[in-house]
């Protein structure tokens, strides 16, 4: 489940980004994932868990480095939208790391 | 009514005993959090409370209606966009779900001493922490004439529910090549786009039922929320349809007649074959009568949403001076979601984490052309202050306008799971 979202368009964003997640481990060392949850707050007013109407992607459950990645990719504009750019704008690397690693932890439903 | 007196019961008997007895989920000693008001901050401010404290926390929402239809995406029901069914939600979830006491009253009056709200059945809960998510009421006396009687004439249709209803109603019958008016609210008031995304949904249904119609609007303001997207929109969709009269044209409404449905001006009166007539605004009643307010809204501290006139009660939503932020579901939704984690903190002794705030506001102008504007704000020390923000640009390419229509479809998903599920 967790897995339908790793398209090959965000994997390729693995590679663009600025952040080099084959070291993946030591970007999310400080990661804090009750802070994750606490910031996901924000997320979850547009980002719903499950099936998606709209054009809203799920995130709930999937891979952390791909969500580091897509907000890095938001953060840098490479990645366009408005409101994710915003939203990407003001997370630094701690936040993204938990925020990365709490929607990591969640199931899909 | 056995239950709220029993309740109280256990919570002073709770006080007295701190000392003897561990806290026990079972004996009442759990802090209690009354919330009154179950729309866009107080169902927020409800589950946020009760899901994150797992238990340790007793949570009491006090809401008068057993649905609640968004005022958010009304004007997309008026325009034909979404059904009536598709707007309202019930409180299921927060009941079984998160364990929310879910009691279906209106709330009266708060006494702030005895830290009591009282209830319309002469039933009252104690509190710890009063959370008030009231939104609006209206001040009638705002208008020449405009009276709760009026509106079923010239609906407001600014709280949702049947006034919406009413109002479609009335632009669906509306004779051809009549005239529509409306008439916008002063400034402050819910939801700063509202009045013009209703102009956008109406043209919308004129355009295809009803195409020599004309919507003329009395505005009381000179300018108004993404004024240039919006005319840009009205013009290229419906254009020679939609006629704005600003203040300095108009010179303001001296009068209205229900019966003739006229609006008398300066620079004219004008007759209508159906209206829409939003007076001013100010925070619900119960914010005045648990004396939070100063003049009409209840002020606030930024970094917690507590009242700056009662330590123990919390504002939330369109009742709240939150400026910078509007007065939205976006903006109430994540105000709630601060003052939940500070009351958390404070009743509990869970990790607060420094506040921050956002939000989005989409308009819906035609068929897929959709705007947005947006902010996210921090907890400044008088107010909250904008981070950063942005807004739709003129001339933005159809997709993008689509791809922004669909976003607010989600976000409407997303916020209403968010807050009943
Ligand atoms: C036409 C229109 C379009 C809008 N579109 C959008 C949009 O697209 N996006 C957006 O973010 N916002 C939008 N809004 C604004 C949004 O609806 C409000 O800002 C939001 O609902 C405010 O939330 P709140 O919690 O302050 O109040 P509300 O959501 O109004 O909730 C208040 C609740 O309290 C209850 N209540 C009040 N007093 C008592 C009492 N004494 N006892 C018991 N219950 C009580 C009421 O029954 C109500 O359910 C729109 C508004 C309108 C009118
Ligand atoms: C205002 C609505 C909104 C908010 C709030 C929001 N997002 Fe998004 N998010 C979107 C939209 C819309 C997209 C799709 C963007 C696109 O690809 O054009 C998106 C895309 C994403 C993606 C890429 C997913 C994918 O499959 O490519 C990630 C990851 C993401 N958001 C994370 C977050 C996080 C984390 C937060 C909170 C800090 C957040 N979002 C807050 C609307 C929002």
């Amino acid at each position: 489940m967790a897995r339908i979202l790793i398209t090959f368009a965000a994997s390729a964003f693995i590679m663009m980004g600025s952040i080099e997640y084959s070291h993946a481990d030591d970007f999310f060392k400080n990661a804090d994932i009750a802070y994750g949850e606490y910031l996901a707050g924000e997320c979850v007013t547009c980002h719903r868990s499950g099936s998606s109407e709209g054009s809203i992607p799920n995130i709930a459950g999937v891979n952390a480095k791909i969500i580091a990645s897509a907000l890095h990719a938001f953060q840098t504009k490479e990645r366009e939208n408005k409101v994710m750019q915003l939203v990407a704008e003001r997370l630094d690397n701690e936040q993204i790391a938990s925020l990365a690693v709490y929607f990591a932890s969640l199931t899909s439903d | 009514m056995s239950n709220f007196s029993r309740r109280k019961f256990t919570t002073g008997l709770a006080v007295g005993s701190a000392i003897l007895a561990a806290p026990s989920l079972a004996f009442g000693a759990r802090p209690r959090v009354v919330v009154v008001g179950g729309g866009a901050g107080g169902a927020t401010a409800s589950r946020y409370i009760a899901k994150d404290s797992k238990g340790a926390v007793d949570v009491t929402l006090v809401e008068a209606s057993k649905r609640y239809y968004t005022c958010f995406y009304s004007n997309l029901y008026l325009g034909g966009f979404r059904n009536y069914a598709s707007i309202g939600h019930n409180y299921y979830g927060l009941a079984v779900n998160n364990g929310v006491n879910v009691v279906h009253e209106w709330a009266t009056s708060v006494d702030n001493g005895a830290k009591t709200l009282n209830l319309g059945s002469g039933g009252s809960i104690t509190y710890d922490k009063l959370v008030l998510s009231p939104g609006i009421s209206l001040k009638y006396d705002s208008l020449p004439n405009y009276s709760p009687e009026v509106q079923s004439r010239m609906p407001h249709a600014w709280t949702s529910g049947t006034q919406v209803q009413l109002l479609r109603n009335q632009v669906m019958n509306m004779k051809k090549g009549g005239t529509f008016v409306m008439v916008p609210p002063p400034n402050p008031y819910r939801c700063p786009p509202g009045p013009y995304e209703r102009v956008s949904m109406i043209a919308h249904l004129f355009k295809q039922t009803n195409p020599t119609a004309k919507i003329i609007i009395l505005d009381p303001k000179a300018k108004f929320s993404k004024m240039g997207l919006f005319t840009a929109g009205w013009d290229k969709h419906y254009p020679g349809m939609i006629e704005w009269i600003d203040p300095d044209t108009h010179g303001g409404i001296k009068s209205i007649n229900a019966e003739k449905m006229e609006f008398e001006t300066d620079l004219d009166t004008f007759k209508a074959d159906a209206a829409c007539v939003v007076p001013g605004q100010r925070a619900g009643t119960i914010a005045q009568s648990a004396g939070v307010t100063d003049g009409d809204w209840a002020p606030i501290i930024p970094a917690t949403m507590a009242s700056k006139a009662d330590p123990n009660i919390y504002v939330l939503g369109d009742a709240s001076v939150a400026s910078s932020m509007p007065k939205s579901g976006f903006s109430a939704n994540s105000q709630a979601k601060v003052a939940a984690n500070a009351i958390r903190g404070e009743l509990t002794g869970s990790r607060v984490f420094k506040p921050r705030f956002a939000n989005t506001c989409w308009s819906l102008v035609a068929t897929n052309d959709g705007i947005k504007v947006g902010a996210n704000y921090k907890a400044g020390p008088e107010k909250i202050d904008v981070v950063d923000k942005f807004i739709s640009q003129g001339g933005e390419s159809a997709d993008v306008r689509k791809a922004t229509y669909q976003e607010s479809i989600g976000w409407y998903e997303g916020i209403t799971t968010d807050m009943f599920s």
